[in-house]
């Protein structure tokens, strides 16, 4: 049988022009049920949700678990997707990040429940990147550098490691309000210094 | 209460980085329904998190896709809506379920768990648009139980072909567990009282499977086949009312089962 499970995956999503336009198309058609239109939308999605997930939950099974929730929950929620309030791909990595986070909260509420413990380090990176996306990871790397790096610190723990802002305070012995600002002033300089438009 | 304020507006880093806690979150989307600039800000924010996110991208487990593709039909859509988007990404029982809310799972339910139940939810809501009787139900929970091991085993491969009326047939396959899922999609209505039937076909001769269910929205719910081997073919005939104990006409489509890898 021709299992297209077997075929080459398509580009991730990228930076060429207009390839968000196209998603927030692709969204559209999938929210009329359309499965050509989903499948193009999972070849062009999985390898980041499924990237994000891992990055903030480490283990592998629980990571394909949720990234397969959440590339569900697009096809369930398409109709919900408004292309005028955000691009295609912030709109389903926001869903991705909400999902993961939601996980490490509810496992570490768990975990202290039961044994009073932490969530481990972090495991090992063997992990093939895409190569379609590594002009992204250069951007991103580029312009984490240009921020303090109490701001560069702060956005890497709270957004790839799931913690919330009080818990980076905690991790980094400063003040919340401090965290806060960081947070936010780093954001702000990641969203200019990437100007972002897809 | 301007203190406040100002306070919750330096808080849309940590809302677009879901660094809020559950409570402070709720508070801040609060906050962020009255407040145009603070919206506007976290939509910029996002989109700079998405930056974040894309550079995370990893090849994914290829039987992802397989399984993913295939729970898709099986899963019943939102109809569009009115959540405000800026706070629609999860709303995760945080905030008090609204009168006549559409959502039904607690996305707070994690895990393996919850990827099931909401398979099985799919699974059987769409079996149960079928039948009527207790005895039906019952059945039909069973066959949504053996459906959902189906789309979940590990060696789960899917493949889609085009029938000759039109239309295509979707059939998941688990060699391991000797079953196929077969669902159907845009195929025409047989005509008159005329019912399509599918059968698992091996050199010793063709078995009934089971009529496929009437569709709804262009598809049919799921149809298990079971004992399904190697070098068997599975074929979609159409017969008369109530089915037959042999195929009577030309497959409208032939999926021969592969040998197991």
């Amino acid at each position: 049988m021709n299992t297209p499970s077997a075929l080459p995956r398509q580009p991730g999503p990228g930076r060429s022009e207009g390839s968000g336009q196209d998603l927030a198309g692709l969204l559209t058609r999938v929210a009329r049920g359309d499965h050509a239109a989903f499948e193009a939308v999972y070849d062009r999605l999985a390898g980041p949700v499924y990237g994000l997930v891992r990055k903030v939950l480490r283990d592998p099974a629980q990571s394909e678990e949720v990234a397969q929730e959440v590339l569900l929950e697009v096809w369930r929620t398409a109709s919900r997707f408004d292309a005028a309030r955000g691009s295609a791909i912030a709109w389903v990595m926001t869903i991705a990040h909400r999902r993961a986070v939601d996980r490490v909260r509810s496992e570490t509420a768990a975990a202290l429940r039961e044994k009073k413990v932490l969530p481990g380090p972090a495991s090992g990176d063997d992990v093939a990147e895409l190569v379609e996306t590594a002009l992204d990871r250069q951007r991103v790397r580029r312009c984490l550098g240009t921020l303090t790096p109490l701001q560069a610190e702060s956005i890497k723990l709270a957004y790839y490691g799931g913690y919330t802002h009080t818990q980076v305070a905690e991790l980094l012995g400063v003040a919340l309000g401090t965290v806060k600002t960081r947070i936010r002033d780093g954001m702000i300089r990641m969203r200019d210094c990437m100007e972002v438009t897809w | 209460m301007s203190v406040q304020r100002h306070e919750l507006h330096l808080m849309t880093g940590s809302y677009a980085l879901d660094a809020l806690s559950c409570t402070q979150r709720a508070e801040f989307e609060k906050h962020l329904a009255r407040c145009e600039p603070c919206a506007d800000e976290v939509r910029g924010l996002r989109e700079a998190a998405a930056r974040l996110a894309v550079a995370t991208a990893i090849e994914p487990p290829r039987e992802m896709r397989a399984r993913v593709l295939a729970t898709a039909p099986l899963t019943r859509q939102l109809p569009p809506g009115r959540i405000p988007h800026a706070l629609a990404g999860r709303r995760g029982g945080r905030q008090p379920a609204r009168p006549g809310s559409t959502r039904r799972i607690r996305p707070s339910l994690t895990g393996a768990a919850a990827a099931i139940l909401a398979l099985a939810a799919a699974v059987t809501f769409l079996f149960v648009t079928q039948v009527t009787t207790r005895h039906e139900l019952q059945q039909s929970q069973a066959g949504s139980r053996a459906i959902g091991a189906v789309l979940a085993a590990p060696d789960a491969r899917i493949e889609t072909l085009p029938a000759s009326v039109g239309g295509s047939v979707t059939v998941v396959l688990s060699a391991r567990q000797h079953e196929a899922v077969v669902t159907t999609a845009d195929v025409p209505a047989p005509v008159g009282t005329r019912v399509y039937q599918l059968w698992v076909m091996s050199p010793a001769g063709a078995r009934s499977a089971g009529l496929l269910p009437a569709s709804h929205a262009g598809s049919t719910s799921p149809v298990l086949a079971v004992g399904v081997a190697p070098g068997d073919r599975l074929g979609i005939t159409v017969e008369p009312a109530g089915g037959t104990a042999q195929p009577t006409t030309t497959p409208v489509v032939v999926m021969p089962v592969p040998a197991t890898d």
